[in-house]
């Protein structure tokens, strides 16, 4: 009898020295995760992330980025990524601090046309979002896609973004002169990429405001990507995600590749996408009017 | 409490409920190496676990992964698949009870039968069998067991069957098995289902206090019924409230004044739930200190492990308190009392609400003092609540001991 109280205590003491331990090293990671957690929740950042269309550089919107900033005393910054074949980020431009909506543009290695190197540059750009949300600790992003951008950004979205879906989200995606159905005239010849982009549409986000804009040289294209094919987009969005909207910009610089730096949609992103406030620049000597 | 034991002695001698003891006792190992294995996968080597993310064991240990997929065919094979070996165990016993020869092989049509039953007609020639019925259908694989068992014996008595000539009854089990899948099927339908659904799914948004009360209730009476309850064994912090309570938290820097101050997570997970459904781990303590039966001593010292990490399966099956009149008692009360407390506390405002993410697999007392960043008050209380629980407990297992000695006289 004496034996199994001496025992009973023996084990008291261990269990208490075990608690002890666990006590100590839980409440530190909880203490960490908690302030993690609030630094993510309450953080104000809200990039703007631009992915190129094929045989385009991480360069390719430097134009658009400037354009947007004129005149403007808080321009946004710019932050540009490329990623080699190896999947190793180089990163130039750096985000101003207090800076709250930077834009950040992507570069691929392989900036090849076709649905394979498509996959592939979704598959990069999944390894790049999740370093920028890993380091920036942003909560939502809008995002921009030119001509194959846009493709990459549908990519991401079906096959990999869920797994960002509690901690980040895509508020607003645009795409400018994407060709969803590639180069066919005819929405009857589903390529096997849009075929896959509808297959998969159940995992869009469905609180997403998508802009599909589509730039005219004549009736039926853009002098590179016919009408009918970026107007198959709605084949994929229409009915998934919260807003679809259809745009068709046509003049001056409506020609596919002029897209970006195209007044109009300037002016587009400048009102759907863009949130911060325009303080615009005042010069001496300058008329101000109001 | 005289009377209680008039009964419980009675209920401890019928036939039947020797028959659910002894294939209970015949799961026990079996479900005992499947806890070991599913704390050691789900809280040491998952990412997401609680031992895993405290100490990244996953990080520095080499083959983590490897070993987390072998851990998890020991947990399919056994926890996940527990009612088949109870409906072999209870038509073994039942016959055996009984009083024939052929039990081995009787155990082997209970077993055919339950696999009939669960089998899926609509699975395009693969081998398909329900899961959610070979996991938590221990119920009904000991009723569907007990059924064939009685058949057979019937069968026997009558003609003094010779082992070839369990063809008949095998028959009969055959056709009736059929046609209770043809019903489970029916039951499993999507129009049956959605129904089902969208009347469970509604009220468990609900947040008022009785509500989550009796849910926690409901859930362990389930568990004590050996069915899956309501409540989810761990914590999910993913429901609409729990994330409003966060949110508010992360907002205002404190857990204090959040809007769901009763849920699941803040009462029952916090601080109803030590060692598992019951707050088993009292009544291991409980065990340990007062009683000198050798089989309680023995299936608690085993069962401390996995119970320390919230699950109770060993102890459910090897005490047993599964299908226990006496027990179910305390496995009730301890729970029911644990929760009315913290729900004063809590609307005294002495403790927050626990709204912070907890890892799975976090040992019952820390889940409350974790998912209040580390409120003191929250830990105390939990540490006082197993003292209560142990307090709890402790009549009904001496009781067991009186009940042995009485036996012993007789």
């Amino acid at each position: 009898m004496m034996k199994r109280t001496v025992k009973i205590w023996l084990w008291a003491i261990f269990g208490g020295l075990l608690s002890i331990v666990l006590i100590v090293a839980s409440l530190q990671w909880s203490n960490q995760n908690v302030s993690e957690l609030t630094r993510h929740h309450n953080s104000q950042l809200s990039p703007v992330i631009m992915i190129p269309g094929s045989s385009a550089t991480e360069n390719r919107f430097d134009g658009l980025v400037s354009e947007i900033n004129r005149h403007r005393e808080n321009p946004h910054s710019l932050l540009k990524v490329k990623i080699m074949n190896n999947d190793k980020l180089h990163f130039t431009g750096r985000i101003r601090p207090g800076d709250n909506e930077p834009v950040i543009v992507v570069g691929f290695q392989n900036n090849k046309d076709g649905y394979s190197n498509i996959k592939q540059q979704a598959r990069q750009f999944n390894v790049i979002f999740h370093t920028l949300v890993s380091r920036l600790d942003f909560n939502n992003f809008k995002a921009v896609g030119h001509s194959n951008g846009g493709l990459i950004y549908t990519v991401f979205l079906e096959n990999y973004f869920s797994q960002y879906s509690n901690d980040v989200r895509m508020t607003k995606l645009m795409t400018i002169g994407s060709p969803f159905n590639f180069n066919e005239r005819s929405i009857d010849n589903k390529t096997q990429m849009l075929s896959d982009f509808i297959k998969n549409r159940r995992k869009l986000p469905n609180n997403l405001t998508v802009y599909s804009v589509a730039g005219t040289e004549n009736y039926t294209s853009d002098g590179l990507v016919p009408l009918v094919s970026v107007a198959a987009g709605r084949y994929v969005f229409q009915g998934e995600v919260a807003h679809f909207t259809t745009i068709t910009v046509s003049g001056s610089n409506a020609e596919h590749s002029d897209l970006p730096e195209n007044k109009q949609i300037v002016d587009l992103i400048n009102r759907y996408i863009l949130h911060s406030k325009k303080v615009p620049r005042v010069r001496q000597n300058e008329p101000r009017l109001n | 409490m005289d009377r209680l034991m008039a009964h419980s002695m009675k209920a401890y001698q019928s036939k039947f409920a020797g028959v659910i003891q002894e294939t209970l006792a015949l799961l026990f190992p079996i479900m005992l190496l499947g806890s070991f294995a599913e704390v050691l996968k789900y809280s040491f080597l998952t990412p997401s676990g609680f031992v895993a993310t405290i100490f990244g064991i996953t990080k520095w240990l080499p083959a983590a992964k490897q070993i987390s997929q072998l851990l998890g065919l020991i947990v399919h094979c056994t926890v996940d698949m527990i009612a088949l070996y109870g409906a072999y165990g209870v038509t073994y016993s039942t016959t055996k009870a009984y009083g024939r020869q052929t039990s081995a092989l009787s155990g082997a049509i209970g077993l055919l039968a339950f696999l009939m039953v669960t089998y899926q007609p609509h699975s395009h020639g693969q081998l398909l069998f329900n899961r959610t019925l070979m996991g938590q259908g221990l119920l009904i694989a000991l009723m569907i067991g007990y059924i064939v068992g009685r058949i057979i014996v019937t069968f026997e008595k009558r003609r003094g069957l010779r082992s070839y000539q369990i063809i008949w009854p095998l028959l009969l089990v055959a056709v009736l098995s059929i046609a209770v899948n043809v019903a489970v099927s029916f039951i499993r339908s999507p129009e049956v289902q959605s129904f089902i659904s969208s009347t469970v799914m509604h009220a468990v948004s609900a947040n008022a206090l009785s509500y989550v009360v009796g849910m926690g209730l409901l859930t362990d009476l389930l568990s004590w019924m050996a069915v899956g309850g309501p409540f989810s064994a761990n914590p999910t912090f993913t429901d609409p409230a729990e994330l409003a309570n966060l949110n508010h938290a992360l907002k205002t820097g404190s857990a204090f004044n959040v809007p769901f101050q009763y849920t699941d997570v803040t009462l029952f997970h916090s601080f109803a739930n030590f060692g598992g459904n019951g707050a088993v781990l009292a009544m291991i303590i409980a065990i340990l200190i007062f009683s000198k039966r050798r089989r309680f001593l023995t299936v608690s010292r085993w069962s401390i492990f996995p119970a320390l990490f919230n699950n109770n399966y060993a102890m459910m099956l090897g005490i047993p308190i599964v299908y226990n009149p006496v027990f179910l008692i305390p496995f009730l009360l301890a729970p029911l009392v644990n929760m009315i407390v913290a729900a004063v506390f809590l609307a005294l405002k002495w403790i927050p609400a626990a709204v912070y993410p907890v890892p799975a697999g976090a040992p019952g007392p820390l889940i409350g003092f974790l998912g209040t960043n580390g409120n003191w008050l929250a830990l105390i209380l939990g540490a006082f609540l197993i003292l209560i629980d142990v307090l709890i407990y402790m009549p009904f297992v001496k009781l067991y001991d009186r009940l042995d000695q009485n036996r012993g006289e007789q």
